[in-house]
């Protein structure tokens, strides 16, 4: 590896994980609504929004754990 | 204080001898499941049908290639038949299909070979991690002894054949940064990989791993090699799909598209979690290590992404093989963790210095993990010497549709109901179904196409692939229409028709899409139903009395 090159830190994978979360929560969502069923949330989504936020609690456990490389 | 130190050295002892205890008693846990495999696998080599429903296919397709000819065709016409799977497993075998025509044992052999390849991977990679060699043969004895490679380990199918590609990519590419030629291991870990990718699809996942691993060790160089992997990998698929004329696609990607059952799934979860929770809860604690108090290491974010890729084990016609990819990371990951322990080498934080007075209670509870491990996994043929004393001396009784077989696994949807040893019965049987294929000089149709290859008859139709393309028509897209296979089969054009259905089951069922069955049905009649392998094989003829409707 280049030593110029970047490096992931925990806290930079704290922020990806907490948007692929936030992500993922948000399309889930938007895809009940586009679908004309908001709300009427079938298994499937529930464990997937569940999942979603599960990855962003990581995420935010990871910030405090600063600038070590991931 | 000379009280207190003895008493010290007497508990180290014991747990010294607790230790190796179970490891003695996991390493004989494992040469049983070792043996069991192997003599599975020999039994299987012999057995000259379909053992598992598809294997045929895969056989058909070997021959196609070797024949030089495209296995990704068009369905609509004479033979119907298409492959729904990437080649490079099928040419590998082309050279042993010119030698030695249509026969199905090369295939599991090669399939065995490559568990035996990933099972090498395995212990290698802990081996190199840990420097401990009885936890590194236990972790690759752990990957043949799931019930899960068990079962597709030997078979004439191409997926054992990708976990094997992907091991290897992800073991070679795990030594990057102690390489003192980094670019030529990089180069063979993506070559592994394409090579996985192009042996079955779902390969995607553990490409994805390598190439975020690869991003969180360095975002440029990620990206650099990101390139030409995409270019290599996306022209090899836009070269076959033009060469095709789209059937590539149409075959490989469209008709893989199906039914997500979410109950299938949460099912197999669970009975993975059951079979392999002992090794699970090993690798589950290396990665949240890695995560919050290392770097993550290739294995465990490979771990996560074949976790997370097992979703897919939910689709119709998916099952418990989807998980192989993370038994193989989970063998690895609970590897390095029992060898770290093992041996002493964790770094732990100051926070957590005072861990190290439980690590010897923690190394006996490693090796006990083992013992649970091979415990769960138990898959038995209660009928062959050595094995049924075995079975005898642990109590253990058939508690699957087969007499002599034991399967700790249970069952659930989605998990194939194999892994007994076909009998002789179910080879004469074979043969009986073959003689009915032979006294009629026309083609037959078959749900499997052992009967085709045996009976010297072209293969027609892949019943699943028909039947995937046809569920997934729409009002504005006809993907598969059955009109010309259902004019043959009014026609009688086929002499006989095989299809199979579970045993006690009375109503022609089969793979084929509905309008086809429901053509089958008009014009063939029952003649005689033939079990074999814990199925029953319909045999339906012609009906004299039946003529086309105009």
């Amino acid at each position: 590896m280049n030593a110029s090159d970047w490096v992931i830190t925990k806290r930079m994978l704290g922020g990806l994980l907490i948007g692929l979360g936030a992500l993922t929560f948000v399309g889930s969502l938007l895809l009940d609504a586009l679908r004309g069923n908001f709300g009427d949330f079938g298994v499937a989504q529930v464990l997937g929004l569940g999942g979603s936020l599960g990855i962003c609690l990581i995420g935010v456990s990871l910030l405090p754990l600063g600038d070590r490389p991931a | 204080m000379i009280g207190t130190l003895a008493r010290v050295g007497g508990a180290a002892r014991l747990m010294a001898l607790a230790q190796q205890l179970l490891l003695g008693v996991a390493l004989l846990l494992m040469a049983l499941h070792v043996a069991v495999y192997v003599v599975y696998a020999v039994n299987l080599m012999a057995f000259p049908f379909d053992y598992d429903q598809g294997e045929g296919f895969e056989l058909n397709d070997t021959i196609l290639l070797s024949q030089f000819q495209s296995p990704y065709r068009d369905n609509e016409v004479f033979p119907f038949y298409a492959s729904n799977y990437p080649p490079l497993y099928h040419v590998i075998l082309v050279p042993l299909a010119w030698l030695f025509g249509a026969e199905y044992w090369y295939g599991r052999l090669a399939g065995f070979l490559a568990t035996l390849i990933t099972a090498f991977a395995i212990g290698y990679a802990v081996r190199r991690a840990t420097g401990q060699s009885t936890i590194a043969l236990l972790s690759g004895c752990a990957y043949l002894a799931s019930n899960y490679v068990y079962h597709i380990g030997p078979l004439f199918r191409q997926h054992i054949s990708m976990v094997m590609f992907e091991t290897l990519a992800v073991v070679v590419m795990a030594g990057l940064s102690e390489s003192r030629r980094p670019r030529r291991l990089i180069v063979a870990s993506l070559a592994l990989l394409l090579a996985a990718g192009y042996t079955k699809q779902l390969a995607i996942a553990t490409v994805a791993a390598v190439f975020f691993w690869l991003f969180l060790r360095g975002v440029r160089r990620a990206i650099a090699w990101a390139i030409p992997f995409a270019a290599v990998g996306g022209g090899i698929f836009l070269l076959i799909d033009w060469s095709t004329g789209g059937q590539w696609w149409l075959n490989i990607i469209t008709a893989n598209v199906n039914q997500y059952i979410l109950g299938q799934y949460t099912g197999l979860l669970s009975q993975f979690i059951g079979l392999h929770g002992a090794l699970l809860i090993l690798a589950g604690l290396l990665v949240v290590y890695e995560l919050y108090l290392d770097r993550l290491s290739l294995y465990s974010v490979w771990f996560v992404a074949a976790l997370l890729n097992s979703v897919l084990a939910g689709k119709w016609g998916a099952g418990d093989s989807y998980f192989a990819t993370a038994i193989a990371a989970m063998c690895i990951l609970a590897g390095i963790f029992a060898g770290r322990t093992l041996s002493g080498r964790w770094r732990l934080p100051r926070l957590l210095s005072g861990a190290e007075r439980v690590m010897p209670l923690l190394s006996v509870a490693v090796c006990a993990a083992y013992v649970l491990y091979g415990a769960a996994v138990i898959k038995l043929p209660l009928n062959l010497p050595v094995f049924a004393q075995i079975g005898q001396a642990l109590g253990l009784q058939s508690n699957t549709k087969f007499p002599h077989f034991y399967d700790s696994a249970g069952w659930t949807m989605g998990y194939a109901t194999i892994g007994q040893i076909p009998t002789a019965e179910d080879i004469a049987n074979g043969w009986r179904i073959v003689a009915y294929a032979q006294a009629d000089p026309r083609p037959i149709l078959s749900e499997e196409a052992a009967f085709s290859f045996r009976s010297g008859k072209p293969v027609v139709t892949n019943p699943t692939q028909l039947l995937n393309l046809y569920n997934n028509n729409t009002p504005e897209r006809t993907l598969y229409d059955p009109s010309a296979l259902i004019a043959l089969i009014e026609e009688q054009a086929f002499g006989v028709v095989i299809l199979r259905r579970e045993i006690g089951q009375t109503a022609i069922l089969g793979f084929y899409p509905p309008p086809v069955l429901a053509a089958i049905e008009r014009a063939y009649a029952l003649r005689e139903a033939i079990p074999m392998n814990g199925h029953e094989y319909t045999v339906l003829l012609p009906r004299p009395e039946w003529s086309k409707p105009q």
